[in-house]
Formats: structure tokens, sequence, C-alpha cells
């Protein structure tokens, strides 16, 4: 073959041998054609791989949203119209005329006319619908649809309060195109991408129009990518500027387009869009950023909203509405303006919504926080039951018991005593935890972690594990009053100094607060004056063992040594494991397990998991009503008084004080019959502080408890409790109407023997009549 | 009269003597105390209980009264009782009475007729009851649960929520949690006796399903005597 064509070559002319080279060049040309053309469909179907996968696979990950507890709305309801007005403005409700669509409000004395926008919840879907509710005095007087007709009961949609992110998390509300107000997607295509709903992905006549637009402007006013370009861009491509880049974004946009269709695009950008930065969290989407910059839902965006959100895709952080509110109406303004040039809107409304403010929710405002330590803690328990996994991605809806108000004065509580405890020693370095639950149901409302209530560090509510001092001697007298044939609220005790030696050899001497000793004093006093050496006495006659049986029974999970100190709060406790305690106490000595979350839905909101409501009777009511009236009168008489500083004199509360060694611990709890709360401060270094437990954390919760408005602890005595006169400066028997006598409560049996009667002869009750009731009373 | 009342209380005595397991009489009740099994329930003999101590000492077990012995030893307190003022005066004589009439239905009684007598709620807890009806008609026993527990939220010491609730409970087969929840309800049900009724009821088949038939069978009687 090589010879033959050699001597055939031979005979060729000059033209023929550059009519071959160029043959030769054009085969090669053909080859590399094919070549080129077969890469370039393995690289587009490399890209359409790409492209399909992520488009018809699940297109994000959504973090889980923590929301608030709903607040409820019913005729008698506790609730002041200043509270209901702040928590529909962090609602995002708009203040109009006349409530007519949902997320709107009118004001008009003690009426209150909204119209809801409907949630689906764990128990079902609650409804959008127009409501009137009245207050009076702090209370609501009535419900009704805006219609007039009465209304049992109805909730409002519950505040979004937080999310479960991991760390530099992308966060986003998916939206639906059918749920966007129409002008959105108008405007977003007016102002970035004329020609969506003809070009195929890539325009040209774009590309020229934003070159010729920004040279004739001398402004970068348009870009010349389109939408589907700009998410190829977001989704599947780095940041960087360069020519393969450029290339494979046109490249696939051509082959989204292909594949979906303009309204599956749309959908898409819509939801991807970056628009602003969080922290560590990345607000993808119109739908959060709705949210995030107007706490409202997008559907009620109007147009000078929609024109600042989408004016800001083209820089989020350079036209930050909050960082550069001029540059970032500017910006507004110009989007508004050619909207009005392409006619999208006509100019009535563009000059209207001109006039606009912004309108964003200001930072550290109700709508506009977070709550780091309360997160933390459904966090927590979230995790019990779910992998991170699921709470990061799946877009679960968290349903808690967070009561964003009571957290608000929570806040003021404790900003307000840190002004006043200005000036004392090194006050600035006394730290602070609180917890407010409800004890009725065990539920918690309320949690400050740090001082810096922002602060998203060491959280001391759950994880500061201190001495707890005093806080510890309810128990001691619980388990005395357990045994009301020795132990009643007036027997006598001594206040007097001993000395034991404990298990593990070291003689133990405890001493008063005061360095005094206070003599005999009635039982109840001993608690309520936080006495130590009677205290320690009571506790030693019944034993540390059974006083720690005891506060294992409260729901103390702590495996403590059975030493004598332990009786004066020698262990230590978090915020979180008193509240716990407490709430035994506060619940009539029915143990419920505290609990942040109520429920947990599906990103459609389907039900996943509850956290039920479980009680265990733990202690006999009666006892557990003797205990409640001594620290009742802890504040009465005792070490918690100057609470009524602040506090009407007519709301029944119960309380302890604790102060640890060296006033290292300023430690109070105590409760209503709806709110317990308890409050820490110390030093992280475990260093001394200026504060007893009266001084400092009492000043806390009374600072509290007089904006939260507790309900007086209901003092009805259980089925097995007498009340009995008693001379109020022995102890004895006495009558109604004799000087100095006083009620008390005791244990059926053991209270003393009644008294003569001093003013008015003896009446007595048929004894037929007291044994029927006796003989009733014995048979329920 | 007063030889009717000797011969009552000869029975009731006897009664009690047949009873037996006395012990397991008292649920959780984990007290030292000397307690009379469900003693004084109801607001007339709470009321009248100071007066009936005469009477009520031969039955009760631990009575000593150690007051006395103590006051003799040592010095009278330095500091007075607080509140000479008089505190409690009122909070046991205005306790509403609320004897609700006893439901004419025989036993064992259906729960409905019973509870029917002590309907005592206002509108926005009674709605959310009606809802978890219908929840635990459809067999969404999570969201009558659900619903109940928003009805405690706003009524925490209505028993009649912590009863369904109970119910619900026992219904999703947690017999020990239904118990506990209904011993709840026993403790707010003061003046109610035919939801006291209805809460032992729910209480003896709480513990039938537990398997303590003796408890359940203690807990009958109660639901009986409440009638």
């Amino acid at each position: 073959m090589t010879r033959k064509s050699t001597s055939r070559s031979s005979k060729k002319t000059a033209n023929q041998r550059k009519a071959r080279t160029s043959g030769r060049w054009l085969g090669l040309f053909v080859k590399l054609s094919i070549v080129a053309v077969v890469v370039l469909a393995g690289v587009l179907m490399y890209l359409d791989a790409i492209v399909q996968e992520k488009f018809s696979g699940k297109r994000w990950t959504v973090p889980a949203k923590v929301y608030a507890r709903p607040l409820e709305l019913f005729a008698g309801q506790k609730l002041n119209k200043q509270d209901f007005l702040t928590e529909l403005n962090a609602l995002g409700y708009r203040n109009e005329s006349s409530a007519k669509s949902s997320g709107a409000v009118a004001v008009n004395g003690n009426t209150v006319e909204l119209h809801t926008r409907g949630f689906q919840f764990y128990e079902g879907a609650e409804p959008a619908q127009a409501l009137r509710v009245s207050f009076s005095g702090s209370s609501v007087a009535s419900l009704a649809l805006s219609n007039g007709t009465p209304l049992a009961v109805a909730r409002l949609e519950p505040l979004l309060v937080g999310g479960l992110y991991p760390a530099h998390q992308e966060d986003r509300i998916l939206v639906r195109l059918d749920q966007v107000p129409d002008l959105l997607p108008q405007a977003l295509i007016a102002v970035e991408d004329r020609d969506f709903y003809t070009h195929h992905g890539v325009s040209l006549k774009s590309i020229a129009r934003a070159l010729w637009v920004n040279t004739s402007s001398g402004s970068l006013r348009q870009g010349g990518s389109t939408l589907t370009q700009q998410l190829v861009k977001n989704f599947f491509l780095s940041n960087e500027r360069t020519l393969t880049r450029k290339v494979t974004e046109a490249l696939m946009s051509l082959l989204i387009e292909v594949h979906y269709s303009k309204a599956e695009i749309l959908e898409a950008y819509l939801n991807e869009v970056f628009l602003g930065q969080d922290g560590q969290r990345a607000v993808h989407g119109f739908g959060l950023a709705s949210q995030y910059f107007f706490s409202q839902p997008l559907p009620e965006l109007k147009l000078h909203q929609v024109a600042l959100l989408v004016g800001m895709v083209k820089g989020p952080s350079y036209y930050n509405p909050r960082r550069q509110p001029e540059r970032a109406l500017e910006r507004r303004n110009l989007v508004i303006d050619l909207l009005a040039e392409q006619g999208v809107v006509d100019t009535e409304q563009a000059s209207h919504a001109k006039k606009q403010p912004l309108g964003i929710t200001t930072r550290g405002s109700l709508a506009n926080t977070t709550y780091p330590g309360f997160v933390d803690l459904v966090k927590r328990q979230l995790r019990e039951d779910y992998r991170d996994q699921d709470l990061t991605e799946e877009g679960l809806r968290i349903f808690t018991s967070f009561d964003p108000i009571l957290q608000r004065k929570a806040e003021e509580a404790l900003d307000k005593t840190y002004k006043q405890l200005a000036g004392r020693k090194e006050i600035d370095k006394v730290e602070s935890a609180m917890l407010v639950s409800n004890p009725e149901t065990g539920e918690v409302l309320a949690l400050l972690g740090s001082r810096l209530p922002r602060y998203a560090g060491f959280n001391r509510a759950l994880d500061a594990l201190r001495p707890i001092g005093s806080l510890v001697k309810p128990a001691i007298y619980l388990t005395a009053l357990e045994q009301p044939s020795q132990y009643t609220l007036t027997r006598y005790i001594q206040d007097e100094s001993f000395s034991v030696k404990s298990q593990n050899g070291k003689v133990w001497t405890p001493q008063n607060y005061d360095r005094k000793e206070h003599g005999t004093v009635f039982l109840y006093q001993g608690l309520a004056q936080s006495y130590n050496l009677s205290t320690a006495k009571l506790g030693l006659e019944m034993g540390v063992p059974r006083v720690l049986q005891t506060l294992r029974k409260l729901g103390v999970e702590r495996d403590w040594p059975a030493y004598p100190s332990m009786l004066l709060g020698a262990g230590s406790l978090t915020p979180i494991e008193v509240a716990g305690m407490y709430q035994t106490i506060a619940n009539g000595g029915f143990n419920t397990p505290l609990r942040a979350i109520r429920s947990v839905l599906t990103a459609e909101g389907e039900p996943l998991g509850r956290y039920p409501y479980t009680v265990e009777q733990r202690f006999d009511a009666g006892a557990i009503y003797l205990t409640q009236e001594a620290m009742r009168r802890v504040m009465t008489e005792g070490t918690g008084r100057s609470v009524y500083n602040r506090v009407p004199s007519s709301v029944v509360l119960a309380g302890k004080t604790g102060t640890s060694n060296d006033s290292r611990d300023s430690w109070f709890a105590g409760f209503g019959q709806d709110l317990l709360a308890v409050v820490w401060m110390g030093r992280d270094d475990n260093g001394q502080t200026p504060l007893t437990g009266a001084s400092g954390a009492l000043q806390v919760w009374a600072n509290f408890m007089q904006t939260a408005a507790p309900s007086s602890l209901n003092m009805t005595p259980p089925g097995n409790v007498v009340m009995a006169w008693v001379d109020a400066y022995s102890g004895l028997g006495s009558a109604k109407g004799c000087p100095g006598a006083v009620q008390m409560p005791y244990i059926g049996g053991s209270e003393p023997l009644a008294g003569e009667s001093c003013d008015k002869p003896a009446y007595e009750i048929a004894p037929v009549e007291s044994v029927k009731s006796w003989i009733r009373s014995w048979l329920n | 009269m007063s030889k009717h009342a000797i011969i009552l209380i000869a029975l009731v005595t006897l009664l009690a003597g047949c009873a037996g397991s006395q012990q397991r009489a008292i649920p959780v009740v984990e007290s030292g105390g000397p307690l009379t099994p469900g003693a004084m329930r109801d607001n007339r003999a709470r009321q009248s209980a100071g007066t009936a101590q005469t009477a009520q000492q031969p039955t009760v077990t631990v009575m000593p009264q150690g007051e006395s012995e103590a006051v003799q030893t040592y010095a009278v307190p330095s500091a007075p009782i607080g509140g000479i003022e008089v505190y409690h005066a009122d909070s046991i004589s205005s306790t509403p009475s609320t004897a609700a009439p006893a439901p004419t239905s025989p036993m064992p009684i259906g729960n409905q007729a019973r509870l029917a007598a002590d309907e005592q709620l206002d509108g926005a807890v009674l709605a959310l009851l009606t809802t978890a009806k219908q929840q635990q008609g459809s067999g969404d026993f999570n969201g009558a649960a659900s619903s109940l527990e928003r009805a405690q939220r706003i009524a925490p010491r209505e028993p009649q929520v912590l009863y369904r609730l109970a119910e619900v409970r026992l219904a999703q087969g947690d017999a020990g949690q239904a118990e506990q929840l209904a011993q709840r309800g026993l403790s707010y049900s003061n003046g109610r006796p035919a939801l006291q009724a209805g809460l032992w009821d729910l209480i003896a088949r709480a513990r039938a399903q537990q398997g303590n038939t003796s408890g359940a069978q203690e807990a009958q009687n109660r639901a009986r005597v409440n009638l």
C-alpha cells in the first residue's frame, strides 16, 4: 500500500499536494469536531445528570423551625391589651383602620379587631378568621368573630423563635409559586430578566441590553445573566469568575430550560436566592427574607416591601436595609420606578409606595430576637428522640411552650435588678440564670442562660451546677411534716448551737447567717427565717438519708453522700433541677417532668411526635400544703418578705431564699399558682459575690413577678387538713375571737385541743349533724 | 337520732373491717400521716371537721397530742406566729359548696350521664372537650390528648379535663398514667361527688388493666359510695 501510494504521489502536481494538505487538515478538523462533539455530548450528559438529580430530588435541606406557644384567646383569659398588641406586633400584624385582610389589626379603645392568618397545629388546623377581642382590666372580656358571633376559643399563629442549624447553614422557608404575591415574580422579571419568558436559558439580547443600559446610564443597573443562569450559578457552581464556569453555567441553563417549565424554574429561584446573612445563618429565598426583614408571611407583602427584596437580589449585603437603610431605600425606589416604567404598576401606586418607610423590624424587638438559652433546651430535649440530621435538614416544625412575653419580662427584670445593684462590689462579674415554668403543667415558659440574654454560650440555667444552700430546706420540713403525729407547723424547735461528728470523721458545727441563736421557735419559723441551727437539728432528728429520700421524691436525681452538711445545701444543683424540685412542691406533691416541647410536625404538617403531660403523685397533699404554708410565710414574715415591696400583698406567693457559703451563690425559688421561677446569681469563677439570696436573686424574682402578675397561690386546704385557732404566742389551742388567736393548718388530728371561747358562748353544732358529716367524709 | 348515728357508726366500722386490703386503699399517697382513706373529701365535711374530731378520734390510728408535751419542755417561742389579723378566716367558709345533684342512673353508670350532672365548665374548655371528643371518636387519640392538654392549660384545675385526659390515656393503653391523672383530678374535685365517682370508676378500670384486682375493687367501691 505504502509503496503504491508513494509511487502514485510522485505523479501528483503541486496543486494536488496543496489540496491534499488542506484535505488532511479538513479531515483532522472533522475528526476533532467529532471528538469535540463526543466530548461535548459527554459533558452535556454529565451536566444533565447533575441538573436533573438536583432538580428532581429534594432540592433543599431545611433546618427545623422552633415556634413559641400560640397565644390562646378566650373570654376570661388573663392577658392585658398591651401584651397582646406586643405579640401581634411581633407577628408582623399591620395596624389598619379596619382589619379586612389577614395579618391586619385595628385597635379601637379596649376592642381589638384582627384578621388571623391560620396555622397548622398538632391538634389540627386553626382557620384564618376575623376576630374581635375586648379587654377589661388585664383580662379578655369577650371574644367574637368580627360579625358578632361569640367564639369560645381561638389562637394566634405561633411566633417563630429560632431554628436548629448546624454551623454555617442555609436557612429558608419554602414557598410555592401560587403562594407568592403576583407582584413578586413580575417585579423580579422586570428588574433581573425582562425576557425570562421568551429566552431559552441564555439571552444574548439581555447581555446586549445590559451592556447598553450600563454604559449609557454610567451605573451598573442591569446584569446580563438570566434568572436561569443566576439559579444555576447559585445552585451548582462556585463563585469564581472563569470562562469555564461561564460556559458551564450557560450549558446548564440551556439544559434546565429543556427539562423544566418556566414556572418551576421561577419557583426554584424564589426559594434559592441569597438575601442576607444573619450571624452564621444564611437567609435564602423570599419566604424567609420576608419573615426576617418584615416578620410577615410573604403573601402579605405590599409593593414597597416586594420592591425592597427584589432590589436586594443584586447585592444583599450592599443593600442590607438594616445596615445601609439609605442605600436600600434608594435602590427600592429605583425598582419601583422601573416597575412603573414597564407598566407593572401605575404611577399612582408607585408614588404611594415610594412614600412608605422601609418597614424593617428592628433588631431586639420581639419579632427579631434570638433566644439561645431556650432553644438550647429544646435542642437537648429533641436530641433524645431525633437524629441531628433530621433536625437540621427535614424542616420539622417544633412547637414549644416558650412564652415570648414572659421571656421579655424576665429579661427586663434581670436588667432592672443589675441597675438597682449598680455600685455593689464587682457586680459586673456576677452572672445570672433564670428559669420560669408553669407548675401546673410542668411547661418551661422562659429561660435565661446568662445575664446577657442573647449570649449563646455557657447555658447556666441548664449547666451551672452550684451549691443550693437554703433552697434544700423545704425538703427537711416536708420530711418532718409527713409525720404529723410528731411535727406540726407550730411545734417548738430549738435554734441553738451544736456540733455533730460526721461519718467522714469531721466535726460539723453549723451557724446561723447572723451568727446568733434564736432559742425556741415555731417549726415553720425555722424555714421562714431560714435558721440554720434549728433546721439542721430537725434534719438530724429525721436522719440525713431520709431527707435525701425526700429530695429524690421531689425529683432531684443526684447521688449525694449522707453528710449532715447536705442539710444546709452543700449539695449542688443546676437551676433547672431546682425548678424540677420546687415544681413538685408547687403542684400539690405531684411530680411532672419539666417540658419545653409540646409536639413536632413534619415539614408537610403531618403529626410526628408529642411530648405528653405526665404526672405522678409523690407526696401526701396535706404534708405539701403545710410545707407551702411555711413557704408562704417566708414571703409574709420571713427572709422573702421584701417581695411585697413590689408585688401587691393580696397575691399569695411561696418561696425560699438560698445563699451558699461566703455568698458565692445567691438563689431564689418560688411560685404563685401559675408561675414558678428560679433565679441564680453567682460568678463563673465561683468567687464571692456581694449578694445574699434575698438581696440578689430575690430582687430579680420580685421584679419579674411584679410585671408577670402570677395568680395567687390557691390555698384551699386538701381534705385531710383542718384549720385550728391557736394562740400566736404559745401555739396552744385557742378560739376564734380570742386576743392573739391565729388560724393555722394541721393534718386532721394533729391540731392542738381547742381552747375556750373568749367573747361569745361556745355554740355547738348538733352532735348528730357532726356525726353524719363525719360518716359522709369517711365514706368518701 | 343519736341512736341511729351510733348504729351507723357500728355498721360502717364493720364494713371497714370487711373491706380489707386497706394498704392498697391509699393509691400512691406516700404519707406517714394518720389518713383515713379519702376522708373529708367534701366541703361540708371539712367545714365541720374541727367539731367532728371527737367522733373521729377512735378511728384515726395515730393521733398523739404531742403538742402539749413539747410546749411544756421549752420556753415559749420568742416571736409569735405572724398574721394575727386572721389569715384563713374566710378561705374555708367561702369555698363554694356546690353539691351537684346526684345523678339518677343506675350503677355502674355510663360516664356521660354521670358527668352531665357535673357541668361547671366555661366556653373555651367545653369547646375543647368537644373537639377532643370528636378526635377520640375518629380514633385520633393523640390529637384528642393534645386538645385536652390545650384545655388543661386554659383550666389547669378543672378535674373534668383531667378525667378526659385519663380516659384517653386508658384507651391508649397507658393505665398507669391514666390512674395518676385521675388521682390528680380527684385532688381538685372537692364538692363534686358525681365527678369523684367517675374518677374512682376510671381508677378502678385503670387498676384492673394493670392487673391490680383488689385495688380495682376498692376503687370501684369508692365510685359507688360517692354516689
